[in-house]
């Protein structure tokens, strides 16, 4: 009977140690110093679709608060940078935008990039006061109720769509062939390029594929048929790899035009030179001659960064001179009403966080112009500039044609 | 922090109910459904479509599961003859299918936009955090109901009719059990049950898109099976918390100061990859294996 109860009260004290081992571990978790680091949160997408880009839209942003950090941090106080995988899926996303919410206690969330991982992610940032910086296209996105909580670096796809319609006809092209998979902006994309070849008295066609195919070639098919003077190339780089294999195969000719950020130098390295030679390219244009693209250049280990690359560069520029702004406890509520005050304005142009810190401490106004542009927004979130830049496959480099 | 453990309690729910769906189907009537996402995926679009035209939530999910039923039945129209691998791949496409049509019919569904501002029942008067903690109870009461309904499935005489298709048609066929209609019932059933799971993810989240249903569910709540024991209602419910659970406490990885984010993010999978090959080496029959009863002895 005794032994029996020893053996009982020995497993009760087991079990409680256990549990208040479970409790500490966890209350350690969350314990938050108000003068601890301010946590940013990336959420990247790391594999899936998007695995091209995220890892180096993270190793970008984490240098750039490393080197704020070095340079003193921001009022005394260090940044920490918590990078999480959106898996490109909307799914894992908001899971992953949880624990950056309700574990790390982040302030901002920076570099969601496909489209419905940002529509997934947005409400969970309106709804806790949290700032979200995204680099999504789609035209649906900004027009979310975010209340400020949101804002993009990416023009929307109303105006990308006029610019391909324009190039294709300046470059000579009369009827013009689209190929796109399906992704929320095709079809405002398509009825812009419409316009603009109408415009000059040409014709448009749309096709819409599977972007998961392994192989294009009834779609190329349907395209020879049309005999199109200029194709358009609406895809990510993985489809439209397998796209301008297929359209080489083919024997197709005639103008190729693409996205900057899928026609880019991991496409040419996975194909042979002769597939891309002489494609065309469209990006919303970083500024490629400006110091910050150059610094963008060094931080990510790329001689041609990608747009969003770019854009996250500028996003957690941003956000960092925003909290040398204001002297408000740092929130994604502060983030909102004070972004633009850096973003834009008539203050002194600064290209770089460090720089922007040094004059707002003196009492300065900053103007931020980045790597990705101007990056000015109006009050829905959107930018406002306007710029794009035109490159071209050249001997299979990328080769600058022109910024206007 | 405990904001975030009731949203992954939430969602450990609502894969333990895609895991019941899946153990009935594969565990208990022997049809590999590597479709579950679809199902999964009709429950969501179905519910989130008539609640956006004004039916109340309940009914939303009433007719998910009704929507599920029906994509069950189709899918056992057309799988009649196969078995195994053959059912298994045609049950994939079925799940490709179901993504695509949401992806290109726009009209119904809104293409790759998705549909967001999903109805989310009471949110507005319980607050962010009064809803989190009602959901769950919802979520974790539905999954004590379908459990126990379906264990006490198992070890009705219906229930082992189930299990005698699984272990052998002819045999069951043979002994005067009607097999087509016994794989109809059990895949519609499993398929309102994944339809069901899918409402209440839409009425969750309040979004939906066609990126939400990548086979990867699939994968994960076919780990989440093999995990717990297949063939047993709690090892399903359990495999799929620990999937779940599992999945998130890897994302703490990141503070092992040596790794790199993309790092984490590869070891993370190959870490999921790996326990299950480890799980079906040491323990195939899964942590709470299947209990075979005695047979009766004759008198």
């Amino acid at each position: 009977m005794t032994i029996k109860n020893t053996s009982i009260s020995r497993r009760g004290v087991a079990k409680g140690a256990a549990v208040l081992a479970v409790a500490t571990a966890l209350g350690g978790g969350v314990a938050f110093a108000q003068d601890g680091p301010i946590k940013l949160g990336a959420l990247v997408p790391l594999t899936g679709a998007g695995g091209p880009y995220g890892p180096i839209m993270a190793k970008t942003m984490q240098a750039v608060v490393d080197e704020v950090n070095e340079a003193g941090g921001v009022k005394g106080r260090k940044l920490e940078l918590i990078v999480e995988d959106t898996q490109t899926n909307p799914e894992a996303a908001v899971r992953a935008a949880r624990k950056l919410i309700e574990v790390d206690g982040v302030i901002s969330i920076s570099g969601t990039w496909a489209s419905s991982v940002t529509t997934a992610v947005a409400p969970l940032a309106w709804q806790s006061g949290t700032f979200l910086t995204t680099t999504s296209g789609a035209d649906s996105i900004t027009q979310l109720p975010h209340e400020g909580y949101l804002i993009r670096t990416q023009p929307n796809t109303t105006l990308q769509g006029r610019k391909f319609g324009e190039f294709a006809i300046e470059e000579g092209a009369k009827s013009v062939y689209m190929v796109s998979p399906q992704t929320p902006f095709v079809d405002s994309q398509f009825e812009n390029i419409t316009k603009a070849v109408e415009a000059a008295g040409g014709t448009t066609e749309l096709l819409v594929y599977d972007d998961k195919k392994p192989s294009y070639r009834s779609e190329v098919d349907t395209v020879m048929r049309a005999d199109p003077d200029a194709i358009i190339l609406g895809g990510y780089t993985p489809d439209t790899t397998v796209m301008l294999k297929d359209l080489y195969r083919a024997g197709y000719d005639g103008l190729k035009i693409g996205f900057g950020y899928s026609v880019n130098e991991k496409l040419l390295e996975s194909v042979p030179a002769d597939v891309v030679e002489g494609a065309m390219t469209i990006s919303p244009s970083p500024n490629a001659d400006s110091k910050a693209y150059a610094r963008v250049g060094e931080l990510s280990g790329m001689a041609n960064p990608d747009p969003y690359t770019a854009q996250v560069y500028d996003q957690i520029n941003l956000i960092i001179l925003s909290l040398a702004a204001s002297d408000a406890e740092p929130s994604g509520t502060m983030l909102k009403d004070t972004v633009r005050t850096v973003s834009q304005g008539d203050g002194e142009t600064v290209d770089n966080a460090i720089d922007g810190i040094k004059l707002l401490s003196e009492g300065q106004a900053v103007n931020y112009d980045g790597a990705s542009g101007p990056v000015d927004f109006d009050e829905k979130g959107d930018i406002t500039d306007s710029r794009f830049r035109y490159d071209q496959v050249q001997d299979g480099k990328i080769v600058l044609l022109k910024i206007f | 922090m405990a904001n975030y453990l009731t949203f992954i309690a939430t969602i450990g729910g609502i894969y333990a109910l895609l895991a019941l769906s899946l153990n009935l189907a594969w565990g208990t009537v022997g049809l590999v459904n590597l479709g579950l996402v679809g199902f999964f995926a009709v429950g969501a679009y179905a519910s989130a479509i008539v609640t956006a035209i004004g039916v109340p939530v309940v009914g939303g999910i009433v007719v998910a599961m009704l929507a599920g039923v029906v994509a069950g039945v189709i899918v056992t129209f057309a799988t009649l003859r196969l078995r195994d691998d053959y059912l298994a791949i045609v049950t994939l496409g079925f799940a490709e299918v179901v993504r695509i049509v949401a992806l290109n019919e726009r009209w119904l569904t809104n293409g790759a936009d998705g549909i967001s501002g999903i109805v989310t029942p009471l949110r507005q008067t319980l607050g962010g955090r009064g809803f989190d903690l009602f959901y769950l109870g919802l979520v974790t009461l539905i999954v004590v109901i379908v459990w126990f309904a379906l264990r006490r499935l198992d070890l009705s005489p219906y229930g082992r009719a189930l299990k005698s298709v699984r272990e052998d048609q002819e045999l069951a066929a043979f002994a005067g059990k009607d097999v087509m209609r016994l794989k109809f019932e059990a895949f519609a059933l499993s398929a309102a049950i994944a339809g069901l799971a899918g409402a209440l993810y839409a009425h969750f989240q309040s979004y939906v898109s066609p990126d939400h249903f990548q086979p990867l569910i699939t994968i994960y709540v076919f780990l989440a099976v093999t995990a717990g024991g297949v063939g047993r209602p709690i090892g399903a419910v359990f495999g799929a918390y620990a999937v779940v659970a599992f999945m998130e406490a890897t994302r703490f990885l990141a503070d092992l100061p040596f790794l790199e984010p993309v790092q984490v993010a590869a070891m993370r999978e190959i870490l999921i990859g790996l326990s299950l090959a480890l799980i079906l080496l040491l323990k195939p029959t899964g942590l709470l294996p299947e209990k075979t009863p005695k047979a009766t002895v004759q008198p």
